[in-house]
């Protein structure tokens, strides 16, 4: 059984289409976006309306449903 | 257990459109003088600029580094618009900013762990449906300019050619704009804007005449 969500890329305004197993973890979705739009995985935080999701959740824990849009927002560190 | 599998992309549509114009346009009045000049002469030019920064978005930046720099800490925050195209040039427009609680001191600053539900909340406040084109920070008292840590940031997410960082000075009165370009970044000119309906001295006169 997947599950089949949005991705959007604040950074461009893409976004994509990507399914889910219900073992598959926040950090995961992250690194495959990451990873598809060749940008470094921890630099990005994963929204969903109001909460940021947390890397170690099973898709199950953080409540993530067929049909659910989900943003990578930057985290940038200036020095 | 199989990874996450992307199964297709929708990518956003660059829009042709003329970019603010030069009669709303101006440089910065914390650019330094020869800073100030070459964007007036890229203004009278024909092409666009490649960043374009609303009033009301560079009035939030300067405040909130005014305010930050008053302690003698650092501000930050993203910048929000679109990427728009106009003679075969793209350039970027910042129409506002969102930022949140911080972790800052007079030399780093990042976002506060705690302070994404206020970002998240101010970023679904926006009218308008955003892009985040870059981000903005201050050096209060160190002068503008990309610190190893700041390229190190560009380089991981702020890499496509319409993202850019601006970065502020707000005891010494000075901003710059940066972008990516090889293993470093490159200060670039940059407009402030002025909104049509921003302006109430700019309509006609009404004319006095009896008829």
């Amino acid at each position: 059984m997947t599950t089949r969500i949005s991705v959007k890329n604040a950074e461009t305004g893409s976004s994509v289409e990507m399914e889910l197993e219900a073992e598959n973890t926040v950090e995961e979705i992250i690194e495959s976006a990451a990873s598809y739009w060749e940008v470094s995985p921890g630099a990005y935080v994963l929204r969903r309306g109001k909460a940021v999701l947390r890397g170690q959740s099973t898709i199950v824990e953080a409540k993530i449903r067929e049909g659910d849009v989900v943003e990578l927002i930057p985290d940038p560190e200036g020095g | 257990m199989k990874r996450p599998r992307v199964v297709s992309e929708r990518k956003r549509a660059i829009l042709e459109r003329s970019p603010p114009p030069s009669n709303r346009s101006r440089p910065h009045f914390w650019l330094k003088e020869e800073k100030r000049s070459d964007v007036e002469e890229a203004l009278a030019g024909t092409g666009p600029l490649p960043l374009y920064i609303s009033r009301t978005a560079e009035a939030e930046m300067r405040n909130h580094s005014i305010s930050s720099g008053n302690q003698n800490l650092e501000a930050m925050g993203l910048l929000l618009g679109d990427v728009f195209a106009h003679s075969k040039k793209s350039y970027t427009v910042v129409k506002n900013v969102v930022t949140t609680d911080l972790e800052a001191s007079g030399v780093s600053v990042s976002f506060h762990r705690n302070g994404f539900e206020t970002l998240f909340d101010r970023l679904d406040e926006t009218d308008f449906d955003y892009v985040i084109v870059g981000w903005y920070h201050s050096h209060p008292g160190y002068t503008c300019f990309m610190s190893p840590k700041d390229i190190e940031t560009q380089q991981r997410m702020f890499r496509e050619d319409f993202h850019f960082a601006v970065v502020l000075d707000p005891l010494k009165l000075q901003i710059e704009a940066f972008t990516l370009h090889g293993e470093g970044c490159i200060s670039v000119p940059f407009a402030v804007y002025q909104e049509e309906h921003e302006d109430p001295y700019g309509r006609k006169k009404l004319s006095l005449k009896p008829r």
